[in-house]
This record gives structure tokens, C-alpha cells and sequence, in this order.
């Protein structure tokens, strides 16, 4: 086996980011939601490893809490979105004809609606919580996955083993999930990883803009989104959040790599 | 610093320029958190465009800066003693920005377009029952304007002189289109309205005939004398860019400085930091029409577990004084009774949630995060009900659906922050009414709506304070709302900007405004 | 080709109602109202009546459809009922400032990152690919408001190279309008360039396992050539398809940029309205995008097969 660098160091990247979340899920130093107003915007010390925010709550704790929400979120948004569009993309891509137009238009429909509105629509109807921005986000993010599975098929259908499966006289659903799936792993793959980054980011885009996972529940992107006025006071508010998030997405994106190279179906001939 | 200075000579003598086209030196540069909506006085409307217009149109009367009423492009105002007609001579030597003189007739043509149904105009039915009924305008000579109303009230003045009423302002006809539509204003203030780029900037230019009131500026009446060429302001929809473009010299006023930004602004070398308080009211309001908090304990037991002091300081860094009425700090009717804060008492909170049957139950409170301040409440109130066994859940929205949550109604509790309101009776009048007609309305007590009517009549202002008093003391017996403090206005300016003074309404005032650089 | 395109356009008009019908609809789903967002604190039912009948909502939900899809047919749009601006000219103006700086960012973000990209698969798990992904990660790992906010800091505030806030257009001042983007364009141009750095290695890794790849080295010829000549097309054809979708959700506003950088783009436009329910304006900006999506996608369909000669257009 080769040296692979990228699974061995986006392994422990992301090794580390769940060892932390799962210790949140036990113990936090400190109550991530508790505020005190006494200690607001207390520099790091050996009470408070990473200080406190502007309602006093402890970074660390929150931090630690985020893991577990932003992983949670973004685990279920890419989930959301991977099934969403590989049912499309596959079937756009293989069937082509009049349901490729079909799944067309309804994918460019929701390629065409901005993630804000989808996430004020579904949080109007869903209520404030998380799950509106998973279901908002994972909508935004299936035309993507779509549009790159179907292109993948596109130029896959054609080849020689696809027509030789045919030409054996394997049916259509099989040829689809034995030998053009298969085909589809890497680059969904990469996608995949690509699109949890994606959505750490867009959580926190979207709580910049006032409708992300709605607060007091901590995530990396709210975190650094209400850190953003106190840059230059107390920067340790934004550095943590974006140290987190620069982590995890680089280990998922490094494992993603390696992962790729693993799954590809040439590999194992 | 020298190596900047290279730089920027290199990059000049590459062609690149200097960053910005130099603004003129006579450009007053204002910020602005967001585009005005119109120009159209108190019809499309909001703070930012009830501060851009009172640069351009003036009313008969106008506030000063303690929210009694001045007049204004009326000489004086002559009140029968019925108090059912008032006489506004009008000053001599005004003219409109077209050059035209005003007359009686233009306030006639004004009035009849402000209380046409279809002009939209916010304070039409103030004007026409709501405050009482302006039954005739008539104009007796060029110069004279007299209204007759159908009732007396003591705040028919205020209405006409109300920054969200457009001040009332006096527009030349020019100002509409052929259709009677909108088109520009064509006022008698200090500037004229120049080019607006929508989303980007407004810019006003000095009106040189303004005919000027001596004295000094006072609120938006006294002598208004423009000193600036040109005013643009420029709309920075992010604070902390703003900030940024103060500290870069992009802008020379921020009207509007973050509380949290305060201590570092004021501690760098050459800023002014320019405080006022304001007339707004930051509340909590609670819905006595829920199961569990239409129990008076249970909010008495909510306002007990709150420590209002605290959590004002907490959130104003010292800038504003707590208070439970509803009347601003620095109206003058605010007096020494309405000052008193209860004190935080955890004890009988606990007592007395006990008695209202609360058994730990969460109670949701709606709050946004549009505005700092409403979500800090909610925080802050969080934790100190904590503290006395009182549960309560956040619902943060975004904030079109808070508004809509509070037309209806549909809260349990809700931090809430109410615009500047200029007359005491207003003051209770906003939270206060039928529910069954007005769900928005938070404290539904007859006996207290009959003493706010009473408050509106009356016109002597000993009696007036006497009727606030009571109604107070009945608030803090019903609680259907904590009020915490009025917000501080801090504005900023650079050492090259001179004569400006921030105020009770957080939009800044150009005139009187002189840029000394060097 | 010119009947394959019109076709194209043909078969988006569906897509192009089901946005606009979608848009409609979920708007007026959605709690909160123009009437309630104007009025503020001081909303009397009166006035809110008042109010909802001049912007005709008072009117049944369909009707008000009806009479939309009718006017905007004619190209009427409508007008805003915040500003009370006609709703396209608004659209064309704002959306200039947002293509400006897309145009530009992605330009310079395909320049530097589709070479490092085939630069890095072709050095596949060397320590060099592995800092070049670890870069790339780094920079689409940063959230633009972070980056964009710390530009400002120091080019705007710090060395003062750049104003902090304002915008031209390049017909009025050309090198001051080179200022007023520069920061929004980098910033935007590092992130993207995160992306594709990515992207084009990834398909340039596929790419290069394949047979004819190996048949060129075979032949002798120069390692350069075959990745210029033999792999560069073909590894092009999947990130085309991420420039598009880049591109589409791009032109389409960049809300937080345009935020920081206060700039009056189609993004800001659209958020502004959303907040303020301005029914009109969020109605044309959604269409406006959908038109987006339909014509850059039928672009990237239409450069596919120039990069991927085993698809053929229609």
C-alpha cells in the first residue's frame, strides 16, 4: 500500500473533532448555554481555557457543544441532499428523455431558489429549529449532487461495459445499480465531503444573515457569526469557531480524498 | 507609516489613483443603516426616512429637543379657549426651494393631500378621530392658516409636529406629479434634496435662500442654518463596516455607534463620542390573555425574579437609567415616582409562582435578532428567571415574523423595544387598549383606558402628571409588561466635524454642521 | 445547434413557472407581512387594512397570481413596495454589480486553480498534492464574511489602500470602480479558488488512470504535452459542470459579500426584500435567477462536448 498522507492526517484531524463531540456529549466544563453576566468577554485563562463570550458563557463548552450540533446538522444535510440527488441525478442520467426533462426542470427549480428562502420558508413552517436549516439546506444542496451524478452518467452510459451489460440482456435497474452506480461513488464521494464543508459554511452564512440554527444552541457557524463585532476585542470568539471548522473540514476533505481513491472500482481490478 | 506613503506614491504614479475619488471637502458624509423607503413625507416611511425628510420639508410646528413643540414655519400658534381653533400666521420671507413664497394656500393643498384616503398617510386617523377631528383648514389671508378641530386635545400639536407623520411638512405642489403621485419634495428646509442612488446613497444640497429662525438649534425646531454644501448620506447596512469607514474617513458622522464599540472609539485619539437618550422603550411584554400567565402572581412573580438594574447595565454598559414606566427618562413627565425600580426579590417570586400553580413548565419567550438589544433581553431574562425556578425557552425569529406575532398577539412572553413615542399618553397608549379590537395591545384594563383617554383631553399639565402617576402605579399592580430603560444614542464624529450634537431620535441633523479640515 | 438552443429555452419555460408559482406561493406562506413590516410597532388594524388594499393584497391569492404572471408576460414586473421602484430596471442595475464581481472572481479563481489542481493530480500523494489540497481546503474552509471582514481590516482600515465602503460603476470611473471591488473580488476569487483546486484534481486523478493516457506516455510523448493536450480536456468537462453550477448560485447573489463590502448587488436586494416581505422584488429577483440558471446551464451543456468528446449536445 502507498503512503497516504491524506488518510492518515485527515484521519486524526477528524479523529480529534468527533473525540470532542463525543466527550460534549458527557461532560462540558461549564453549561454551554449558561450566561453570567459578571464575566462577559473574560480572556483565556485556567477557569476558562478559551475565555468566556459576550454573555459570559464559556467558549470551550460551546465549542465542544457546537461539534456535536454542527456535525449533527451537517451530517443530516448531506444525507438530506445525497439522497435527494442521486434518485434525481441517476434517473435524469440514465433514463434520460422525457423524465430527464421532468427531473430537470424540478431540479433547476430548486437550484434556482436560494438557500435563505428555503430556510425562512422552512423555518416559518417547521418552526425555529434545526431541523428546518437541515431540510433547507439539504434541498439547496441536491441539484448539485444531481447535476454532477448525471453528468457522471451521462458520460459513463455510453462506454463499452455499460452497452456490454446491456447487450448480455441484464435489465436496465440492474445495469443502473451494478455498473453505473459504482461509477458515480467517486465523484459523489468527493462531493460529498466537499458539501459537509459546504454546509458548516452556509450554516454560518445563514446566521450571518440572521437564520441559521437559531441561538442560544451553539454551533461553529452562529459562534463565529456573533463573534464577528468582537475581532478585534476579544478575537479568540472568532479564532475558535474558525479553527474548528478549518479542522473538521479539512480532516473530512483529506479522508474524502483518501476515500476516493480507495472506493474507485479501477483500483480493485 | 512611511512605507505606506512610498506605496501609495508608487500606486500613484502607476496610475492607480488614490483609493476613493476625493469627495469634496464641503461633503458632509453621513451614514445610514439602510435606504430610505421614499420621499414621501409619513406615507412610506421609516426612521431613516423621517430623518432624511426633515432636512427638506418643515412643518407649521416641529419638536425640540425635549419633545415640547416649537413653532416652526408658523410665526406663532394662537389657541382658542375652547381649544377647538387653532391660528398658524405664518412667517414672513419663507420660501420653497423652487423660490416660490408659502402662502396659506400651499398649507391648505399640503393638508387636503395628507388627509386624502388614498395618500396612505400614516397619521390620517390620528387626525380625523383618533386624536380628534380636524372638521375645516381655512385660510383667511395669504398668511393665515386656521384649523378647527371637532374636539380639544392636548396632543394635536405633537401629531402635526411627529417625526413619523413627515412632521406634517409643508411640500409645494411641485412636489407631485400630474397624476397628484409623489414625485420629489420640494420644501422650505435647510437642504434640497439632491441625487438619490438607490441602495447606495442620498445626497441633499444647501437650500442658500433658507430663511433661518434665530437662536440655536433646538430638537428639529430653532435656527437651522445649513453650513454645509452638500450632505450625503451614505448607507452602510453592516455596523462593524461602518465603523470601519469612520475609523478610514469614508464617512464623517456615525449617527449610530454600537454600545459595544463605545469604550474603543472613545479611547481613540480624536473622536467624539455624542450621547442622547432616547424616547424609545425597551420592554418585555407578557400576554395576559395566556392560560398561565393571565394569573397576575405568575407575572408579578416574573417582574420579582428580574434584576432590572442589572440587567440594563448589562446591556447598556451604564449608558442608560432602568426604569419601569413606560414614559422616557428624558421626557418631562417622566417624575421622581416613576423612577423607582422594585427590587429584585427571589423569595416571593418563588412564592408567588407557587400560588399561580407553576410547576416548572417552560414559558417561551419571542425574541429576534435583528435588533441586539431584544435578543440580549431574552437572554438575560432567561437566566435571572433561572435563578427562581422560572423556565423559559427562547423562540428566536426573524423579525417580519416577530412583527407579525405581535400585531396578533401570539406570545406568550415577548422582548420587544417600542419607537421613540413623544407624548407621555402615547407612551402608555402603545401598549395599552381593547384586545378584542387590537390583539397587539398588551394591557386590556378599562378603568386604565379611561384615564389614557382622559390623559389625551386634558391640556394642563400638573393634571396630566397626576393621571400618569396613577396609571403607573396600576401597572406595576397588573403587570402586563416589565419596562426596562430607554436606549442611548451614540453618535461619533471626527475632530474635523464641528457643531454637531446627537439627540432623543438617533437620525442626525446636518445643519448647524461645519467641517473644519485643515 | 440554434434549434438545439431554442429547444433548450423551450423546455425551461416549466421550470421557469414552477419557480415563479413556487416563489409565489411559499412567500405568502411565510408569516409576516409588507402592511406589518412598514407599519412597525404602530400596526392598527385600520392602517394595515389600509395598507393591504392599496398594494392590492387584499385581493384572493390567486388572483393576485394571476394578475402577476399576466403583467410580468407583458414585462411588467411590477414595482417595489418599499421603494416603489420599477422591479426590472432595479433587477438589471443591481444585478451589474453582482456580475462584475463574479465575472472577475471566477476568472481569476479557474486561472490559478485548474493548473495547481492538474499540477497537484499529477504529483498525486506527494507531500506537494498534499499541501496543495491542505491550501485549498484551508481557503474554501474560511466563511467569506470571516475573510472578507479581515480584508477590510487590513487593506481598508490598516493600510488604507482600498475605501472601506461606497461603490461606482466602471462607466463612470473606471479605476474607481477598480477600487471599490477589488477586496470583494480576492475574497470571493480565494474561496472559489478552494473549490476548483479540488475539483480539478479530483478529475484530473480519473483522467490520468486512463488507457489512452497511458498509451500517449507510452508513445514517449512528453509528460507536459500529455498533460496539456491529452488530459487537460477531458479532466476540464466535471469542473465545467462546478464552474456552471458555481457560476449559477453566484450571479445569483453573493448576500454576504455584498453585506460586508456594502455593495448594491442582486444579493443584498433579494435578502433586504425577503426581510421586508417586498413581495414584487422577491418575485422578479427569483425569476430573474431562475434565467440565470436556465442560460448558464445551457452554456456549460453547450461547452460539455468541446471537453468531453464521448457526450454530444441534444
Amino acid at each position: 500500500m502507498r503512503l497516504r498522507p491524506n488518510l492518515l492526517i485527515g484521519g486524526t484531524l477528524l479523529g480529534f473533532v468527533f473525540v470532542v463531540a463525543a466527550t460534549a456529549l458527557v461532560w462540558t466544563p461549564y453549561d454551554p448555554v449558561r450566561t453570567n453576566l459578571r464575566r462577559r468577554l473574560v480572556p483565556p485563562s485556567s477557569d476558562y481555557w478559551l475565555g468566556t463570550d459576550e454573555f459570559g458563557r464559556d467558549v470551550a463548552s460551546r465549542l465542544m457543544e457546537g461539534a456535536v450540533t454542527s456535525l449533527t446538522v451537517a451530517a443530516s444535510t448531506v444525507l438530506v441532499a445525497l439522497a435527494l440527488g442521486m434518485a434525481i441525478g441517476l434517473a435524469g442520467g440514465f433514463l434520460r428523455g422525457w423524465t430527464d426533462r421532468i427531473l430537470g426542470a424540478i431540479n433547476d427549480t430548486l437550484l434556482a431558489f436560494p438557500g435563505i428562502l428555503l430556510a425562512l420558508g422552512l423555518l416559518a413552517v417547521l418552526g425555529p429549529s434545526r431541523w428546518g436549516i437541515v431540510l433547507a439546506l439539504g434541498l439547496a444542496y441536491a441539484p448539485s449532487v444531481a447535476r454532477v451524478v448525471r453528468g457522471t452518467v451521462l458520460s459513463i452510459r455510453e462506454r463499452e461495459f455499460v452497452e456490454a451489460s446491456r447487450a448480455l440482456g441484464n435489465s436496465e435497474a440492474y445495469t443502473l445499480l451494478r455498473h453505473v452506480l459504482p461509477h458515480t461513488a467517486a465523484p459523489v464521494t468527493v462531493l460529498a465531503t466537499s458539501l459537509f464543508g459546504w454546509v458548516i459554511l452556509s450554516e454560518s452564512a445563514l446566521s450571518f444573515l440572521g437564520l441559521g440554527v437559531p441561538p442560544p444552541a451553539a454551533t461553529w457557524g452562529n459562534m463565529l457569526a456573533s463573534a464577528r463585532p468582537f475581532m478585534q476585542d476579544a478575537p479568540i470568539l472568532s479564532i475558535a469557531p474558525g479553527v474548528m471548522i478549518a479542522t473538521c473540514l479539512l480532516g473530512v476533505n483529506l479522508l474524502g480524498d483518501a476515500l476516493r481513491d480507495l472506493l474507485d472500482p479501477r483500483d480493485r481490478a | 507609516m512611511r512605507l505606506r506613503a512610498s506605496f501609495l506614491a508608487l500606486a500613484a504614479s502607476l496610475g492607480f489613483g488614490l483609493a476613493a475619488p476625493a469627495a469634496a471637502q464641503d461633503t458632509l458624509r453621513i451614514r445610514l443603516n439602510a435606504d430610505i423607503r421614499s420621499t414621501d413625507p409619513g406615507v412610506n416611511r421609516d426612521a431613516n426616512t423621517d430623518g432624511l425628510v426633515w432636512h427638506v420639508l418643515e412643518g407649521l410646528v416641529a419638536l425640540r429637543g425635549d419633545a415640547t413643540v416649537a413653532p416652526m414655519l408658523a410665526e406663532r400658534v394662537e389657541v382658542s379657549d375652547d381649544g377647538l381653533t387653532y391660528t398658524f400666521p405664518l412667517r414672513q420671507g419663507v420660501r420653497f426651494h423652487n423660490g416660490q413664497p408659502l402662502t396659506s394656500a400651499d398649507v391648505a393643498f399640503a393638508m387636503e393631500r395628507y388627509r386624502a384616503r388614498e395618500t396612505n398617510w400614516r397619521c390620517r386617523g390620528d387626525l380625523d378621530g383618533a386624536v380628534t377631528r380636524i372638521t375645516a383648514i381655512e385660510t383667511p389671508d395669504p398668511q393665515t392658516v386656521v384649523m378647527r378641530l371637532e374636539r380639544p386635545s392636548a396632543l394635536f400639536l405633537t401629531t402635526l409636529a411627529r417625526t413619523d407623520c413627515g412632521q406634517t411638512g409643508i411640500f409645494h405642489r411641485d412636489s407631485l406629479n400630474a397624476d397628484g403621485g409623489w414625485r420629489a419634495p420640494v420644501g422650505t428646509g435647510p437642504f434640497r434634496l439632491g441625487e438619490w442612488r438607490r441602495g447606495q446613497f442620498i445626497e441633499l444640497e444647501r437650500f442658500a435662500e433658507y430663511a433661518a429662525l434665530p437662536g440655536e438649534p433646538d430638537g428639529l425646531a430653532g435656527n437651522k442654518t445649513p453650513h454645509v454644501d452638500r450632505v450625503r448620506f451614505t448607507v452602510i447596512p453592516d455596523d462593524a463596516a461602518a465603523r470601519a469607514a469612520l475609523l478610514a474617513d469614508n464617512i464623517d458622522i456615525l449617527p449610530d455607534a454600537r454600545t459595544r464599540d463605545l469604550r474603543d472609539l472613545r479611547a481613540r485619539p480624536g473622536l467624539t463620542v455624542h450621547s442622547s437618550p432616547s424616547f424609545d422603550l425597551q420592554i418585555i411584554l407578557m400576554q395576559t390573555t395566556d392560560p398561565l400567565l393571565s394569573d397576575v402572581r405568575m407575572r408579578r412573580a416574573i417582574a420579582l425574579a428580574l434584576d432590572v438594574p442589572e440587567l440594563v447595565r448589562a446591556l447598556t454598559e451604564g449608558g442608560s437609567r432602568p426604569s419601569r414606566a413606560p414614559i422616557p427618562v428624558g421626557s418631562g413627565f417622566h417624575t421622581p415616582l416613576m423612577s423607582e425600580v422594585p427590587a429584585r426579590d427571589l423569595a416571593a417570586a418563588r412564592r408567588l409562582a407557587q400560588e399561580a400553580g407553576y410547576r416548572g413548565q417552560p414559558i417561551r419567550i419571542v425574541t429576534t435578532r435583528r435588533y441586539e438589544a431584544f435578543y440580549e433581553i431574552a437572554v438575560l431574562a432567561q437566566d435571572m428567571l433561572r435563578e427562581a425556578g422560572i423556565n423559559l425557552e427562547l423562540e428566536v425569529l426573524e423579525w417580519a415574523t416577530q412583527l407579525q406575532r405581535y400585531t396578533r398577539g401570539e406570545y406568550q412572553m415577548m422582548a420587544f423595544g417600542f419607537s421613540a413615542r413623544l407624548d407621555p399618553s402615547l407612551s402608555f397608549e402603545m401598549f395599552t387598549g381593547p384586545k378584542a379590537t387590537q390583539p397587539r395591545k398588551a394591557w386590556d384594563n378599562p378603568q386604565v383606558q379611561a384615564m389614557l383617554e382622559d390623559s389625551m383631553r386634558e391640556t394642563d399639565r400638573a393634571r396630566r402628571i397626576a393621571l400618569f402617576e396613577t396609571m403607573f402605579r396600576q401597572l406595576m399592580e397588573d403587570v402586563p409588561v416589565v419596562a426596562l430603560y430607554s436606549s442611548t444614542n451614540n453618535a461619533v464624529t471626527p475632530a474635523h466635524v464641528q457643531g454637531f450634537r446627537s439627540w432623543a431620535v438617533d437620525a442626525p441633523r446636518a445643519w448647524g454642521v461645519r467641517l473644519a479640515r485643515r | 445547434m440554434l434549434a438545439y438552443v431554442l429547444k433548450r429555452l423551450l423546455v425551461a419555460l416549466p421550470t421557469l413557472l414552477l419557480v415563479a408559482a413556487s416563489v409565489f406561493f411559499l412567500m405568502r406562506l411565510i408569516p409576516g407581512d409588507p402592511a406589518t413590516v412598514i407599519l412597525g410597532d404602530a400596526a392598527t388594524p385600520e392602517a394595515v387594512a389600509d395598507l393591504r388594499l392599496a398594494y392590492g393584497l387584499d385581493r384572493p391569492v390567486l388572483v393576485q397570481f394571476a394578475l402577476w404572471i399576466e403583467r410580468a408576460l407583458a414585462g411588467d414586473l411590477g414595482r417595489s413596495i418599499t421603494s416603489g421602484e420599477a422591479v426590472g430596471p432595479l433587477i438589471l442595475a443591481r444585478f451589474q454589480v453582482t456580475a462584475a464581481i463574479v465575472f472577475a472572481s471566477v476568472g481569476i479563481a479557474v486561472l490559478l486553480a485548474v493548473p495547481l489542481g492538474m499540477l497537484a493530480a499529477w504529483k498525486q500523494n506527494s507531500w506537494g498534492d498534499v499541501a496543495a489540497v491542505a491550501a485549498a481546503t484551508f481557503l474554501l474552509s474560511i466563511p467569506s464574511f470571516w475573510l472578507g471582514l479581515i480584508f477590510l481590516l487590513v487593506f481598508g482600515l490598516w493600510l488604507g489602500w482600498v475605501p472601506v465602503v461606497g461603490y461606482v460603476t466602471f462607466a463612470e470611473d473606471f479605476w474607481g470602480a477598480l477600487h471599490y471591488i477589488a477586496l470583494p473580488v480576492v475574497t470571493l476569487a480565494l474561496i472559489e479558488t478552494g473549490v476548483l483546486i479540488r475539483m480539478a484534481r479530483a478529475s484530473t486523478v480519473e483522467v490520468l488512470r486512463l488507457d489512452y493516457i497511458a498509451h500517449a506516455r507510452a508513445k514517449g510523448v512528453p509528460e507536459w504535452r500529455v498533460l496539456a493536450r491529452h488530459a487537460f480536456p477531458n479532466a476540464f468537462a466535471p469542473t465545467l459542470t462546478l464552474i456552471g453550477l458555481i457560476m449559477g448560485s453566484l450571479l445569483g447573489g453573493i448576500a454576504v459579500i455584498e453585506t460586508v463590502f456594502t455593495l448594491p448587488g442582486l444579493g443584498r436586494l433579494l435578502v433586504e426584500a425577503i426581510f421586508a416581505r417586498d413581495y414584487p422584488v422577491i418575485q422578479g429577483v427569483m425569476l430573474f435567477i431562475a434565467v440565470i440558471y436556465v442560460v448558464v446551464n445551457l452554456i456549460v451543456d453547450l461547452l460539455y462536448p468541446v471537453f468531453d468528446p464521448r457526450v454530444t449536445a441534444g
